[in-house]
């Protein structure tokens, strides 16, 4: 074995520097499946290790208002409780601004885990008390920051004005949320009484958390039994984990896939690369062979060879994916407030390392395999005309690879399902991709003597060179179109994107959002919006919260049915048409007209909703709203539009339905961003428990949210971009010699440099042409449903764009291989230009 | 050393059979040397092919030093060749990658020798190429080239050395000087040397000269081919 060390090492010393495209292949797509496992286990082991934390205790109860005292006692005999009310409403700046706040107040017990730091240093009690008449607020550090207030500054909350005392550093269980739907502020319970903001018209939330050396989900069981009528959701933080885990699961699996894919496309690079540096090596497998070398070292050499380059790559692809994955991590920690800690990153890395080095050698197997079986007679006759063939033993060690990437695949992402999925998309992909050269060659084929072409020698030759063995059709379309297809992809849902934040939303969606107004102050703020712009267009409709008790009769608590259950206590938010305010569209079904003779009421419920419970056009549906019931017909069902949707409104009732319960309204306001910050104002004066959200202010966010987003994906477009690249230069490689002596060969029988150039470029623009082609189709295929039905965006414009991208893209790499293959014919010239062309 | 009985070989050449040797019987003694001529295609190198055990014959049996080939797998085919034999090609194939000494010590190393650089060494400067030792295959001359191929045939002291066409690439001065090493080394050795050449000055040097015509083996005289 000590021979087979040594040579290997000397050999790659002396040679291995050829194979530069088998390393970069292989770190670039180590680098991604770094970066990518890096990140999620750093964001995940950092949420998920402190759930508890996060939630504020072991098991959350939520309630719409204060708990009743048996309730309560039932609770405190089994554990711990900390309760924390939640106001969303809007805070007055010292700029004169507006801000979305989640207004906070705790009792003495709070945090349970965890330990909230302030700054300076004073306890919560002390910084929210009453000194010398005015309250004290202790804000969020992260939008103290963005709005420049300091310590000392006057806030404007509810009815009264509030000294900032101090800034949070640190709150355990700050929403995810937060820097999105509002940034908390933390006020005693006195002072949040003493700010008139809870009414009946305010959606207050009431969250009692329980710490609890008892079994959560337990818990909760004796809970519901104690309480069976109770309309209290009560979460826990395995089930809150499970949630978290399944979303950054999605996105991590998402960006895996990504990696593994530029991966497996840089195994194509290994095994061009390996197989252009064995062919060189045939005469020296000869040699050894002939010199009594046995097979199994002679194997072994080869083996070592990649596996030491493989070993190098991997982890070089590693090292670089943790400093990917570490400077991620440091932005995402600063965003969602969690300590970075590089040692979680290692299994990820080590990960990346085992997938860099089983796809080196599961690519790099045939072509070793295959040099291997060169006969040594060859040595005593001509060895380039020798024939080589990877043996059946090799096939089947390639074969057991791809066994093992698979199942490490499906057993590293972090959705199974996604990692079985991506497997199935991959194999019919490459169905479909080798039904496609196919169809490709034949058509190549049956062109070959096509009257067109006769007297166009150059496309003939371009045509021909499709479907002659080793053309690069099979690699390009691989390669290529599957780094063009994620790149047509991206550029669609970013383009998509871009114009909803640009152009539609700012179009369809209205300029300011109202929440929470009683009924008393509606005429007030509708008169305030038409004061600040006279043709402004004012939607309102109720804000009626109710659940949904039964369907046709049947109770859907006590059901049995766990789905049936969580609706039953899952709280809707209900309203009338109201000239459409939540632009919705009807899926199925029929908005009803006039009146109805029988007096039922009729409903039409957002289609997630209906779906989740089977409901039909047609069925009876009985609503529980305070301590009412409401019976309606269903007679539609209806979509949100997506982005442009303002209150994602779960049922809309014929008008008048709702009449007996209404006290809060909802408004959206057409107007100009300008006018929108003018009324905002107006109205946090006039009704200061009013919430109004800007749609400008989320768009901002939104923009540099995208930003972030856009940055990143494409960082990983481009990587995988670039390997493709790489694996189409060692295809280049490859076929350059043969290619040259083509050219010599049709040169000496009196064909034109130029007409070889020419036949060169027809060649590789039909190859962008049919690249484009595949990654225009794929990269919708992925895209449009994306846009269409999770983001729920239109898509008409993005997809020209998508067009653009591949078409620019393939044309610009393909004519850079072409200017790259002619410069190399022309490196011989004594052997060209023989017959005087 | 090398016992032929009724050696057969025969290829396929687009589908027709082509009987490339035919009832070849034929006895080397140890130390020997002997000359094959014959036109191209006439067999020569087949019959190498067949005595390195880099190819099966049809038909026959062949033994060397007392062992039958017949029945030897791949990897005690590479341990006989490893151990008992050396092959000087007519296109050299050096190691590209490998010094010329590194090239010599080849055989040795294959076989787990602790002291194969040191031996290669002084088989390198029996070559006269001591003072090239570190250079590559590329950047020596033909004969050059060759030399170092002859130090690899013979440093681990096979005793049958094979040799096909060993002066073929090269001038006739530079042909002739490596004719001389390696019937210098041949005798020093008294390893039994196998040469198929088409150089007539060459085959008169060995002790037999063996005729191959249309698969048949004619023995001849040195001296009559100068004539």
């Amino acid at each position: 074995m000590s021979f087979s060390i040594r040579f290997a090492w000397r050999d790659l010393r002396a040679s291995g520097h050829t194979l530069w495209v088998f390393c970069v292949c292989l770190m670039l797509g180590v680098t991604l499946v770094a970066a990518t496992g890096g990140l999620y286990r750093q964001i995940g082991g950092a949420l998920l290790d402190d759930t508890r934390a996060l939630m504020g205790g072991d098991l959350e109860v939520e309630a719409r208002t204060p708990l009743p005292d048996d309730v309560l006692a039932w609770m405190r005999e089994r554990g711990t409780v900390s309760l924390l009310t939640e106001v969303r409403t809007v805070m007055g700046t010292p700029d004169g601004g507006i801000q979305v706040v989640e207004l906070q107040s705790v009792d003495e017990h709070y945090p349970l885990y965890g330990e909230l730091v302030l700054e300076p240093g004073e306890s919560l009690e002390t910084v929210t008390s009453r000194e010398g008449g005015q309250w004290g607020l202790a804000l969020d550090g992260m939008i103290a920051e963005r709005l420049d207030i300091q310590i000392g500054d006057e806030v404007a909350v509810g009815s009264l004005t509030m000294e900032v005392r101090a800034l949070v550093r640190h709150q355990p269980d700050r929403s995810l949320q937060a820097n999105w739907r509002g940034a908390p502020a933390l006020i005693s319970p006195e002072a949040l009484d003493a700010s008139e903001l809870v009414g009946p018209a305010s959606r207050v939330e009431y969250e009692y958390r329980v710490r609890t050396e008892a079994d959560a989900g337990e818990w909760r069981r004796r809970f519901y039994a104690a309480f069976p009528e109770g309309e209290w959701e009560v979460d826990t933080f395995a089930g809150r984990s499970e949630r978290i885990a399944e979303r950054l699961g999605q996105v991590a699996s998402a960006l895996l896939i990504i990696g593994f894919s530029t991966l497996f496309i840089g195994g194509l690079g290994v095994y061009n690369s390996i197989q252009a540096y064995l062919q060189g090596k045939l005469s020296t497998i000869a040699t050894l062979r002939a010199l009594g070398l046995r097979n199994g070292m002679l194997a072994a050499v080869y083996l070592l060879q990649v596996g030491i380059l493989a070993l190098g790559a991997s982890l070089a692809g590693a090292l670089a994916g943790f400093g990917i994955a570490l400077a991620g991590a440091i932005v995402a920690a600063e965003e969602m407030h969690f300590d970075t800690a590089a040692a979680g990153m290692l299994p990820a890395l080590f990960v990346a390392v085992a997938f860099g080095l089983l796809t080196a050698f599961t690519f790099a197997m045939p072509a070793i395999g295959r040099a291997l079986s060169i006969d040594p007679a060859a040595l005593f006759r001509m060895i380039d005309g020798s024939a080589t063939a990877t043996p059946k033993r090799w096939w089947a060690a390639t074969a057991a690879g791809c066994v093992l990437i698979v199942l490490l695949v499906v057993l590293v992402l972090p959705d199974p399902l996604f990692g079985l999925g991506f497997i199935a998309v991959a194999g019919g992909l490459l169905a479909l991709l080798e039904g496609i050269v196919r169809g490709l060659r034949r058509l190549a084929r049956a062109l070959d003597d096509h009257p067109a072409l006769r007297s166009r020698f150059a496309l003939r030759l371009a045509v021909a060179n499709m479907q002659r063995p080793g053309s690069p059709l099979r690699t390009t379309l691989l390669s290529l179109g599957s780094a063009l297809t994620l790149l047509v992809a991206c550029a669609i849902v970013v383009g998509g994107l871009v114009r909803a934040i640009n152009e539609t939303i700012p179009g369809e969606a209205p300029a300011l959002v109202l929440y929470d107004i009683s009924d008393d102050q509606l005429d007030d703020v509708v008169n305030a919006l038409h004061t600040a712009s006279d043709a402004a267009r004012v939607d309102t409709a109720p804000l009626v919260l109710g659940r949904l008790r039964a369907v046709n009769g049947e109770p859907l608590r006590g059901s049995g049915d766990e789905r049936h259950e969580r609706e039953a206590r899952d709280e809707h938010k209900l309203t009338y048409r109201a000239n459409n305010i939540d632009n919705v569209t009807l899926e199925r079904g029929l908005w009803w007209t006039g009146e109805d003779a029988s007096g039922i009421a009729r409903v039409a419920m957002e289609d997630r909703e209906a779906d989740q419970l089977g409901l039909r056009v047609g069925d009876r549906l009985t609503f529980a709203i305070a301590d009412g019931e409401l019976d309606a017909e269903l007679t539609g069902v209806y979509r949100q539009k997506g982005m442009q949707t303002s209150f994602w409104f779960e049922a809309i009732f014929s008008d008048g339905a709702l009449d007996p319960f209404i006290y809060r309204y909802v408004g959206a306001a057409y107007m100009s961003d300008a006018t929108a910050l003018t009324a905002q104002k107006a109205i946090a004066g006039m009704a200061p428990n009013v919430v109004t959200v800007r749609t400008e202010a989320i768009l901002q966010t939104a923009r540099g949210l995208l930003g972030q987003a856009v940055a990143g994906l494409a960082v990983i477009a481009l990587v995988s971009l670039g390997v493709s690249l790489l694996v189409l230069t060692g295809v280049m490689a490859t076929s350059r010699t043969r290619q040259v002596y083509d050219a010599t060969i049709l040169h000496s029988l009196g064909t034109r440099l130029r007409a070889i150039g020419h036949s060169l470029h027809l060649e590789y623009a039909l190859l962008a042409l049919i690249t484009s082609l595949f990654a225009i189709v794929m990269g919708s295929a992925i895209a449009v449903p994306l846009l269409a039905w999770r983001l729920k965006l239109p898509v008409e414009a993005p997809l020209l764009l998508g067009v653009m991208v591949a078409l620019s893209v393939s044309g610009l790499c393909l004519y850079l291989g072409a200017r790259y293959l002619l410069r190399r014919l022309r490196l011989n010239p004594a052997m060209l230009l023989r017959s005087g062309g | 050393m090398i016992e032929l009985e009724d050696l057969n070989m025969r290829y396929a050449v687009d589908g027709q059979a082509v009987d490339v040797l035919r009832g070849i019987d034929l006895a080397v003694a140890a130390g020997e040397s002997v000359a094959v001529i014959g036109p191209s295609g006439s067999g020569k190198t087949t019959l190498l092919l067949l005595l390195a055990g880099l190819e099966q014959p049809r038909g026959g049996s062949i033994r060397l030093d007392g062992v039958s080939m017949a029945g030897l797998d791949a990897d005690a085919l590479a341990d006989l060749r490893r151990d008992r034999v050396g092959i000087i090609f007519q296109a050299f194939h050096l190691v590209p990658s490998l010094t010329a000494l590194c090239n010599v010590a080849l055989p040795l190393e294959i076989a787990g020798s602790p002291d194969a650089r040191e031996r290669a060494r002084q088989m390198l400067d029996r070559v006269g190429l001591a003072d090239r030792a570190r250079h590559y295959p590329a950047q020596l001359s033909g004969g050059e080239q060759q030399r170092v191929a002859i130090a690899r045939a013979l440093v681990h002291a096979p005793a049958l050395v094979l040799a096909d066409e060993p002066t073929g690439n090269l001038d006739k001065r530079t042909g002739e000087k490596i004719s001389d090493i390696l019937f210098e080394l041949h005798d020093e050795s008294n390893s039994t040397l196998v040469v198929a050449t088409h150089d007539a000055r060459m085959a008169a040097r060995c002790d037999r000269v063996l005729q191959l015509d249309e698969g048949r083996l004619i023995q001849q005289r040195g001296d009559e081919l100068l004539n």
